[in-house]
């Protein structure tokens, strides 16, 4: 298809987004042609969400931009957000990340997605529940209509949303990090998803990190560093043969490209940690796992792996004392101090007390146990991180700087195993590697066992030395 | 977060956590300062004795020795009411700190303890709900009548339980959340917690509850003493006042209107230090 003598779908032409006088995104032009596909590659931090939401008209108030955005030959200033409300979901919509926190949770399935036929689309509202169903259908979610968005999958309700944007028929969609901590089923049904609406003529930007995504789905790659694309061109060819030294580390960086794991000393029983004795976990009428035997030793890095609901998490909080299994029992080695198991959660940013700045949080660990602040800068320092960060707020600090600082934290305590419960699955590629780098050299180091759930199956075959298997 | 939208970290501003406050929540704390630099030290300076009659004077037009006049017995109308707005402002202040304090401890409690204690605390909770809390003052007041004891174990009573629910429902939240649980892993203990984790988000909704709690208690006063319930005449107390002057009225309007505009001024302070992003 030649997009040259077509309208583009969407043009942006030299727009920049501004902090002051600081410039967060510079100079960004390009154009997706009718039904093209456009993906936004870059790591957090690299500008692509301010350049939707730019785009979209929904910047911060605290930010100004410029340039031009011309949406299907409509063209308007950058900085003009208010004209392009007017076209929100008619000719321009936005599915946001973890779309399942965008539905209504007290409005039911099919009224949800009935409103946008009946109120932007601007139908009958007969015609609109008859237009629902049929939509509903057509994504295999006929039987959800009538459910409440708590009521169903993940991986529904991403296809709820998809159609509560897209109902009102709008031409182009602004994807938002479609696949962000989503199990390898799950990211292919999103691709799924993508590539039907692509199908159905639609035109797409993918904001995304996720590499496979974007060579799933084709079209057109942005690489974008610092607030610039610094790499444009189609996306098979961007990726097979990337131009700028950055695009080639993150294409690196991708778990699928990881060097291959050396291996761990495999346990004996005599330096067990921990004996996990058949435990099992049900939470009302619904098992997540039973009848569980493990053995975990010093120095072990060991996945736990099962479907999303398989309770992974709740396995690993059964091991770490916070839970209590409803049968069997976790046995941890007699030497052990209380403090010796640790945990890296999934959100570092949920992980510090909200209001009190992360140098106040440190100061009182190294308080309690007698610790020294020495340590803790060094262990800072092996983390890249400056000191100065620490006087901030937990919401101040980067998603990837904060799981460094809570790596620190933990390593402080010289724990004797680390529950790390998906520890990068809300950061990008880069900054995922580097996190896992520093945590393997820190286990390594230091002989600490490591248990590790991840959704990301080429993590576990690259680090970890053995799989406890749930449901 | 308040709105869903693209949310990442390519833009993270320093300055979004702090909050400085607003021309209202400054408005109102200089009103607050003021009522209460009036009731503390204006008794002291006025020096007037507020209870002394000077019967032959009675409802004396304002001058430069009495700012407001003289009320229906010749007592100082001024020092009454520096006196009255020290006694109902105290005894608003006590109220609402000895319902507030017991209501978070307990609702702290019941949310850490759980189980059997939870479930009596709320079921207590839930019965004085059920009991409407000027009956409970008026049922304390029939004990000791005119007293300053059963208003302030009434209003405390009637009080508490918001706190406590308030705090149970938050804290509960909060005792699930992942930076609790890091912090317990650390090997933190419960005053730790309390102290970084629960009491810096509970704290600003405290405040929220305390502020109209002392408005609350000012008018239950002010209600109390106008239906005779309250503290007795000739104390000087801002509802007591307001039914002393009530037959005044015609004659000596500012009389009546200097107690109602002390309480006024007290209750606009208040609500003036909401924050902003509370007032919506």
């Amino acid at each position: 298809m030649n997009g040259r003598d077509m309208t583009p779908a969407l043009a942006v032409e030299g727009l920049a987004v501004f902090h002051g006088d600081t410039a967060l995104v510079r100079d960004v032009s390009f154009a997706i042609a009718p039904g093209g596909v456009l993906t936004l590659l870059g790591e957090s931090g690299s500008g692509k969400s301010l350049l939707a939401q730019a785009i979209m008209g929904n910047l911060p108030s605290s930010l100004r931009c410029a340039g031009r955005v011309h949406i299907a030959g409509d063209s308007t200033a950058a900085a003009d957000a208010r004209s392009r409300h007017a076209g929100w979901g008619r000719r321009l919509a936005l599915l946001p990340q973890e779309p399942w926190l965008a539905l209504d949770p007290t409005m039911k399935v099919g009224a949800q997605v009935a409103e946008t036929y009946e109120l932007v689309a601007g139908g009958p509202r007969g015609d609109a529940r008859v237009r629902t169903d049929r939509a509903l259908a057509s994504l295999g979610l006929a039987d959800a209509a009538h459910k409440y968005p708590f009521m169903i999958s993940g991986g529904m309700a991403q296809r709820v949303a998809f159609l509560a944007t897209h109902a009102a028929g709008a031409p182009l969609m602004i994807i938002d990090e479609p696949t962000k901590g989503l199990d390898a089923n799950r990211r292919g049904e999103v691709l799924d998803l993508l590539l039907a609406a692509r199908r159905e003529g639609m035109s797409l930007l993918c904001i995304t990190h996720d590499i496979w995504l974007a060579r799933a789905l084709g079209g057109q790659l942005a690489v974008m560093l610092k607030g610039e694309v610094i790499e444009q061109g189609e996306s098979a060819q961007v990726l097979a043969a990337p131009r700028q030294e950055y695009t080639r580390r993150l294409l690196a960086a991708d778990p699928a490209s990881w060097s291959t794991p050396q291996a761990t000393h495999p346990s004996t029983s005599a330096d067990a940690l921990v004996r996990i004795e058949g435990i099992g976990k049900a939470f009302g009428p619904h098992t997540l796992f039973s009848g569980i035997d493990a053995v975990i030793g010093a120095g072990e890095i060991v996945a736990v792996a099962g479907p999303s609901g398989s309770g992974k998490t709740s396995f690993g909080n059964i091991v770490l004392g916070l839970l209590r299994p409803d049968s069997g029992r976790v046995v941890r080695a007699p030497q052990l101090a209380p403090t010796a198991f640790q945990k890296i959660q999934q959100d570092p940013g949920a992980a510090f007390a909200p209001r009190v700045t992360l140098r106040q949080s440190l100061r009182d660990l190294v308080k309690l146990h007698r610790l020294d602040w020495a340590e803790l800068e060094t262990l800072l320092e092996r983390m890249r991180l400056e000191p100065a960060l620490l006087d901030r707020l937990p919401h101040q600090v980067s998603g990837g700087e904060l799981q460094r600082i809570a790596l620190a934290r933990v390593l402080l305590m010289k724990p004797a195993l680390i529950f790390a419960d998906e520890p990068t699955s809300r950061l990008d590629p880069v900054t995922q590697q580097d996190v896992f780098a520093l945590l393997l050299e820190h286990v390594r180091a230091s002989g600490c066992a490591l248990l590790l759930v991840t959704h990301d199956t080429d993590i576990v075959d690259r680090i970890a030395s053995r799989r406890i298997v749930l449901g | 977060m308040t709105m869903h939208t693209l949310s990442s970290d390519d833009f993270i501003d320093p300055a979004a956590g702090r909050r400085r406050p607003g021309r209202a929540q400054i408005s109102g704390m200089v009103l607050l300062a003021a009522i209460a630099c009036f009731a503390v030290f204006g008794p002291w300076l006025i020096g007037i004795d507020p209870a002394v009659q000077q019967l032959e004077r009675y409802l004396e037009a304002p001058s430069l020795a009495h700012p407001l006049g003289l009320d229906q017995l010749g007592r100082s109308a001024l020092a009454r009411l520096a006196h009255a707005a020290q006694l109902s402002l105290a005894l608003a202040l006590i109220s609402v700190l000895s319902a507030a304090i017991p209501g978070t401890l307990l609702g702290l409690l019941a949310a850490w303890r759980g189980g059997w204690l939870e479930r009596v605390l709320a079921a207590i909770a839930d019965a004085v709900l059920a009991l409407p809390g000027l009956l409970l003052v008026l049922l304390l007041a029939a004990f000791a009548p005119g007293g300053f004891w059963p208003l302030y174990v009434g209003i405390s009573l009637a009080l508490w339980v918001e706190y406590f629910r308030v705090v149970r429902a938050a804290t509960r939240i909060l005792m699930a959340s992942p930076h609790v649980e890091a912090a317990r892993l650390l090997g933190f203990g419960p005053l730790h917690i309390v102290r970084r984790h629960l009491l810096p988000e509970l704290l600003p909704r405290l405040f929220t509850l305390m502020r109209f709690g002392f408005a609350g208690a000012v008018l239950a006063m002010a209600a109390l003493g106008f239906v005779g319930v309250g503290l007795q005449p000739p104390t000087a107390e801002l509802g007591v006042m307001m039914i002393e002057l009530l037959p005044y009225y015609g004659e000596a309007p500012w009389l009546i209107g200097a107690p109602v505009l002390v309480l006024f001024l007290t209750l606009l302070g208040l609500l003036l230090l909401s924050p902003e992003t509370e007032a919506a």
